[in-house]
């Protein structure tokens, strides 16, 4: 039994898909994120980034949401290569690309002042898009390429549903003319439309309120 | 046989002290900075993202310094591995420390790639307090976990590196970051700085005889340094 801290839409809701993928038994604990509710000791002890995702397990709590992912792959045997697969040097490879790579240039992209101050937030928002164009262009040649059974419209896996949550927050969050979609990305836009129609997927999308698409024609 | 793509007091670094520790054996492959910039393709080839390090394997290539180290650590096993409920601490931090701590050194080190010239020392100021609290966060993990920062374990090597360059990057600003400010991750910097590996990496990329405690420039006898 897993309890996954919450709070829909945010990158717990890749967590959310990936549990539910897994059939594993979990409840939500919902997360007011404005009403401070990462900021209680409690929550400092699960998680001292006060961030979610916080999942608490068997193991106690985990956080950072590609750990979190490696982790019930690992743990449960599913959705992700086994530690000695042949293929898992090519999946942590990207994993950790979309995590350390991908993941951060596209919170720059919708927080730039965070980094770069109020006054220099236009400049590096458009470094932060260019960068993330080219990083997604790079995952989509490499699906194509490769056709990895790890990324793959034929069968789940984890970082399908974390590139099909980033993918959404690019397609909705940043103004015009920052927006970024799968459309002109086909081999990457096939894998995340497999993702969001699989029934688990529209379980999560039904509860976190993502709509029918979320990943391919999210509405913002 | 392993083959590390490497350039000298680069993030490959990090891949070496690990192998150095263990007594794998490996070879290693000049990426010099001259030939990433003008025949990038030939780099691209083996790692599409163009980044150092890249590591051959009998399994394909792996790329991304945590992916290497996480890879490395099942296979040989150096860390806890995924049924022993010590896995979860080394997967949060080890994310953290990938993501967080050193994204936010990438842009700290390489400002103009991010901001225009004229924003640079608010974005070195947001950076660096942003960084020591991070630095603080691991501190108090290997407090309270040093079974999973010791030496011989992955991220040791990681964080001692991290560490070393925040003390020499970027050059031309106020130094910010002070390791006795780490208690815990100063005396594991300590432990891995003695280590008999960690010397002959010292002597092979010309990190000086204090590489992790009082840093100097690197003055690499083989291919200059890159940062």
């Amino acid at each position: 039994m897993y309890i996954l801290h919450h709070a829909a839409d945010f990158a717990s809701s890749v967590v959310h898909f990936a549990l539910e993928e897994m059939d594993l038994r979990f409840s939500l604990s919902i997360k007011d994120l404005d009403g401070g509710d990462l900021d209680t000791p409690a929550y400092g002890a699960l998680n001292p980034l006060r961030l979610i995702p916080a999942l608490e397990g068997p193991d106690g709590p985990i956080f950072e949401t590609a750990a979190i992912l490696l982790f019930l792959s690992d743990r449960h045997g599913k959705l992700a290569p086994a530690p000695q697969d042949p293929d898992r040097g090519a999946f942590l490879s990207w994993l950790l690309f979309t995590s350390n790579t991908l993941h951060p240039a596209t919170m720059f992209l919708f927080y730039p002042h965070r980094a770069a101050g109020e006054a220099a937030s236009d400049a590096a928002r458009q470094v932060a898009h260019a960068q993330i164009v080219t990083r997604l262009g790079l995952i989509n040649e490499m699906i194509a390429e490769k056709r990895p059974r790890w990324l793959s419209p034929d069968e789940p896996g984890v970082l399908g549903y974390y590139l099909g949550i980033l993918v959404r927050w690019l397609s909705i969050l940043p103004p015009d003319p920052f927006k970024v979609t799968a459309d002109r990305l086909p081999a990457l836009h096939a894998v995340l439309a497999a993702h969001e129609t699989r029934p688990a997927a529209l379980r999560v999308a039904e509860i976190d309120k993502l709509g029918a698409t979320p990943f391919t024609n999210p509405k913002g | 046989m392993y083959v590390l793509h490497f350039a000298p007091d680069n993030a490959s670094l990090v891949i070496r002290l690990v192998f150095e520790e263990a007594g794998l054996p490996y070879r290693t492959a000049l990426v010099d900075s001259a030939a990433r910039r003008a025949d990038s393709d030939a780099y691209r080839a083996i790692n599409p993202t163009g980044l150092i390090p890249a590591l051959e394997t009998p399994q394909g290539i792996l790329f991304e310094t945590g992916a290497i180290l996480l890879w490395l650590a099942d296979r040989h096993g150096f860390g806890p591995d995924e049924a022993e409920p010590a896995r979860q601490t080394l997967l949060k931090w080890l994310f953290f420390v990938s993501n967080t701590v050193h994204a936010d050194l990438r842009q700290l080190f390489y400002p103009l790639v991010y901001v225009p010239a004229d924003a640079i020392s608010g974005h070195y100021s947001l950076l660096s307090a942003r960084l020591k609290r991070h630095f603080t966060l691991v501190d108090q993990a290997a407090a309270e976990t040093p079974r999973i920062f010791a030496v011989g374990g992955v991220l040791a090597p990681y964080l001692a590196c991290l560490m070393r360059w925040s003390v020499l990057y970027p050059e031309g600003q106020l130094p910010w970051f002070v390791l006795d400010d780490y208690p815990a991750l100063a005396a594991m910097a300590r432990t891995l700085e003695a280590r008999p590996a960690t010397q002959r990496l010292v002597h092979a990329e010309g990190l000086g005889p204090t590489p992790f405690t009082a840093p100097v420039h690197a003055n690499a006898p083989q291919g200059g340094t890159a940062g």
